[in-house]
């Protein structure tokens, strides 16, 4: 749960930020916490390369700023995605939460077999990504929230059965590919914006 | 089948580094693919193997996919070395085929889909050019932004489906299948979520659009339709109803609106993207009849329209550029012309062209389904057909006192060869259309497993 609490105030903190340098800062919170969500099926090979995706892409995007300054004020969109997201992700976990009739059983800092934090984590993450990348005026806040639906898109990929390594890397390698559409797409905009 | 995947991203990689060297970049990377479609060719049928973990297969219609759409790839290079060198096509070109044979080849539908994705992000570098005067920094946005979101949904649903019990009511899975459904009809940029479609159209440069709706809108369908095979979650859809209304719905609507909108349109790449998206939308009806012909159809029109519109795009590009400030007409680049004009013969899917059968086959499975249904498509291609005769009436208004075949004529020369394969295809549509009902076999047994 505490992991789930720092998922929540990192992609606050990523969301509200005006400078794309703190945004990258805050989406590696993000998604370094919730890779560590443990279900009781974490390998470690898996979160080491998740987190390695992560610090490429929160990289990728630091760097992309090119001067700590640069970034886009999110103003009302911070609220609106903040409301829109907290009220998804209610709904999302009443609709798709599967009637296993398992006791849910949740504590403060160990693991959740049951996986509903790991749920609640992903359908928050996407559930803000959407709101994000729908708002998003440019480049700036459509890469964070592109990589935030990625994020939640992992931990649901996580919990499914299948190759899971495979699936890991294969997902890695589209973060980075994602983060670095984006960084070219935000230094793109800025010339465009500058000439 | 993992070694020609990474000999593709390697080449990628060289490429990339050597990308203002245009000969040995254009050498490279036409090599490269040669030697993909060789490898794909010689593959024996229904040959496996995994990696990770991660199965793949090699089916009848992988290879003929494959083959069609490494071969437009090469085509597209051809295009852009000899007429318009854009140093980032060679690599993204590269990593697209990478990733159209990882999606061909792979068993497991979030693969599919994650390589799938990867494919549709690699064109953004292609898409911008010269920002300070276009908008194609905003196009290649939209475009971001309408894959991630598509991407993500699709995605998310697919795990969410493969991690719940079947025991789970009806309406879970009709709600992750209808995520699901929308989620493609973002990547395949049918009607009513087309509006980045649009954009591109008018912003991006001619290769790089002919990269999108030719070889990578044929992959999102056909990427498509075995995830649907793969992930079980075909009985969902012929018990309820709904979802096959929904892709009925959305095929339709696609069908008339971008067959309305080519019909509307004057600039030729216009023209051509609508009536991509018209036949798009005849394609997703064709799946939604669940039956052989209508897959049959569906997955042909798909094939064959992703080639007609490399040929068209091709085409207007050196159109455009040869008139400069004025209309584009034949009089600067006839050859360039006529492959605008034949390409527009595949689109509506006019006999003795292999792009018929397709066009026949969904046609009728519509008007057995309901005579509204097929009324609906003939109309649309109809539309479509008014469109390309409206286009063609415009390149062909003026005539000079002699015509002159314009300076290194390759959108031409790629328009016959494109034309002579569909021709040859139509003249024996066995060996095109046995994969495709091998694959509507698949589909069948997965719509009702025993």
């Amino acid at each position: 749960m505490l992991l789930l609490a720092i998922v929540a105030v990192t992609t606050l903190a990523a969301n509200s930020a005006r400078q794309l340098r703190y945004m990258a800062v805050a989406f590696f919170g993000v998604s370094l916490a919730a890779h560590l969500i443990d279900d009781g099926t974490l390998a470690v090979s898996q979160i080491l390369i998740s987190a390695c995706a992560a610090l490429v892409a929160s990289a990728i995007l630091f760097v992309a700023a090119r001067d700590r300054r640069f970034g886009e004020d999110p103003g009302w969109r911070l609220w609106l995605a903040t409301i829109v997201a907290a009220a998804t992700t209610a709904a999302a976990f009443a609709f798709l939460r599967p009637e296993t009739g398992d006791e849910i059983n949740t504590n403060l800092l160990g693991p959740d077999p049951s996986g509903v934090t790991t749920e609640v984590a992903a359908f928050w993450l996407l559930s803000s990504g959407i709101a994000i990348l729908l708002t998003a005026r440019g480049a700036v806040r459509g890469s964070l929230g592109a990589l935030l639906m990625l994020t939640g898109t992992q931990l649901l990929v996580r919990m499914m059965p299948g190759p899971e390594l495979a699936l890991t890397l294969l997902l890695s390698w589209l973060q980075v590919v994602v983060a670095l559409a984006g960084a070219f797409l935000i230094v793109n905009q800025r010339a465009a914006r500058e000439a | 089948m993992i070694w020609i995947i990474a000999l593709l991203g390697a080449a990628a990689l060289f490429a990339f580094s050597v990308r203002k060297r245009l000969a040995l970049v254009g050498t490279v990377t036409l090599s490269a693919l040669a030697v993909a479609i060789a490898f794909v060719i010689a593959l024996p049928m229904d040959a496996t193997g995994a990696v990770l973990d991660l199965p793949w297969r090699m089916s009848e219609l992988g290879r003929l996919a494959a083959v069609v759409l490494l071969g437009t790839l090469c085509l597209l290079v051809l295009a852009v070395w000899v007429e318009e060198p854009a140093y980032n096509f060679f690599p993204t070109a590269l990593v697209v085929a990478a990733a159209v044979l990882a999606v061909l080849v792979l068993t497991t539908p979030i693969a599919i889909y994650a390589a799938l994705l990867l494919g549709l992000l690699v064109p953004v570098g292609s898409f911008t050019f010269q920002v300070h005067r276009n908008r194609s920094a905003e196009a290649a946005y939209r475009h971001f932004s309408f894959v991630a979101l598509g991407g993500c949904l699709g995605m998310a649903a697919l795990a969410l489906s493969a991690s719940l019990g079947r025991d789970q009511p009806p309406g879970t899975f009709v709600l992750l299948v209808v995520i699901l459904v929308v989620a493609f009809a973002l990547k395949l940029a049918a009607i009513p979520f087309h509006t980045h479609a649009a954009l591109l159209a008018s912003e991006v440069p001619a290769p790089a659009l002919a990269l999108y709706f030719g070889v990578l809108v044929p992959t999102t369908f056909i990427a498509f339709a075995q995830i649907l095979v793969l992930s079980g979650l075909l009985p969902a859809i012929v018990e309820i109803g709904k979802v096959q209304d929904l892709l009925l719905g959305l095929g339709l609507t696609s069908a008339l609106g971008g067959a309305f909108l080519a019909t509307g349109s004057t600039e030729l790449r216009r023209v051509a993207v609508y009536s991509v998206i018209a036949n798009l939308g005849q394609s997703l009806v064709g799946i939604a009849t669940l039956s052989g012909p209508g897959i049959i159809g569906a997955m042909a029109i798909a094939l064959v329209t992703g080639l007609a519109a490399t040929q068209q795009l091709l085409a207007a590009g050196t159109l455009e550029r040869r008139a400069g400030a004025d209309r584009p007409s034949a009089t600067t680049a006839p050859l360039a012309a006529l492959a605008f004009v034949v390409g527009g013969f595949a689109m509506v899917g006019a006999p003795p062209l292999v792009a018929f059968p397709g066009h026949f086959f969904v046609e009728l499975i519509a008007y057995s389904y309901s005579g509204w249904l097929g009324t609906a498509l003939v109309i649309a291609t109809l539309g479509v057909l008014v469109a390309q005769l409206r286009a063609a009436m415009a390149v062909f208004q003026a005539t000079p006192d002699r015509w002159r075949i314009e300076q290194r004529p390759i959108a031409g020369i790629v328009g016959g060869l494109v034309f002579f394969a569909l021709l040859i295809g139509g003249l024996q549509p066995d060996g095109f259309l046995r994969p495709i009902a091998a694959f509507a076999d698949e589909f069948l047994r997965a719509l009702h497993p025993l």
